[in-house]
């Protein structure tokens, strides 16, 4: 069975650079769904880019910044990519080469789906 | 918050997973109900009902698993309006031990499994080897029961 999320997340993934995208629960942290290369821990990604997402957010709010629409860890070897909306974030793991501009043009027109 | 344990070998994968997970309460018990190890309870009534509950509800859910699909199930969550309980059991040499933790949005679900997997591992480096020849109730059971919960409790 085909999840509503399998053509946003092939869309993204598609990309050069990307190593998988995941839909993910805000509040628990875990997988709704996911597009994966062999070798990504994927519950861990999900947990760890979930918390880190939604403590962004609560910054960002408590700031007085409004919604966090999109973040990016940059790290020595790759890229952690957020985007969340109505309790779902995007989470995408990509190598440091990936066309962040176009990801991130992608990602947020995929929240769209989330309404 | 205290962190408070009755075998010296706990103590250092319990304080890891509830500095890493960010839960209020843990306790880690024997399948039996006896207490191995706490942190954030205040009072030793409350760890004795939390371990005969976890206990408890442990052996139901395993036999449960074993009734409908065959294997017993290991895991249980359970996610109320503000906080949220995670029961798993850890896997030793010879047998397996039991963690209840609560949560709350501090955490998430995601997390405390996460960072159980790494518990599970840890604990199982540093469960001594006597440990595993332990009978899951011994003769002077209630003795030992009692004399773990003061040891947490600077009752020793």
């Amino acid at each position: 069975m085909t999840s509503p999320f399998a053509g946003l997340l092939f869309t993204l993934v598609r990309h050069r650079g990307v190593k998988g995208c995941m839909v993910v629960d805000e509040r628990d942290g875990v997988i709704v769904d996911a597009n994966l290369q062999l070798g990504v821990d994927g519950s861990a990604m999900a947990a760890l880019a979930a918390s880190v997402y939604r403590k962004a957010r609560r910054a960002a709010v408590a700031a007085g910044f409004g919604e966090i629409a999109f973040f990016e860890l940059d790290a020595e070897h790759g890229r952690v990519c957020a985007a969340g909306r109505g309790g779902l974030v995007v989470v995408l793991v990509a190598e440091s080469r990936v066309n962040v501009g176009l990801v991130r043009v992608e990602m947020l027109h995929a929240l769209e789906a989330f309404a | 918050m205290t962190l408070s344990v009755a075998a010296e070998w706990v103590e250092l994968p319990l304080k890891q997973f509830v500095d890493e997970a960010r839960v209020r309460l843990a306790v880690l018990l024997y399948p039996s109900g006896q207490v191995l190890g706490q942190f954030g309870f205040g009072r030793s009534v409350d760890v004795m009902t939390a371990c005969a509950l976890s206990a408890a509800i442990s052996a139901s859910s395993a036999e449960l698993g074993r009734m409908v699909d065959g294997t017993p199930f290991t895991d249980l969550h359970y996610a109320g309006r503000e906080k949220q309980i995670f029961l798993g059991q850890v896997p030793i040499a010879g047998g397996s031990l039991v963690l209840l933790t609560v949560f709350d949005d501090e955490s998430s679900l995601g997390l405390v499994q996460l960072f159980f997997r790494e518990f599970c591992a840890v604990t199982a480096r540093a469960v001594p080897s006597s440990n595993a020849e332990t009978p899951a109730l011994s003769d002077d059971f209630e003795r030992e029961l009692n004399h773990n919960l003061a040891v947490l409790f600077g009752r020793q």
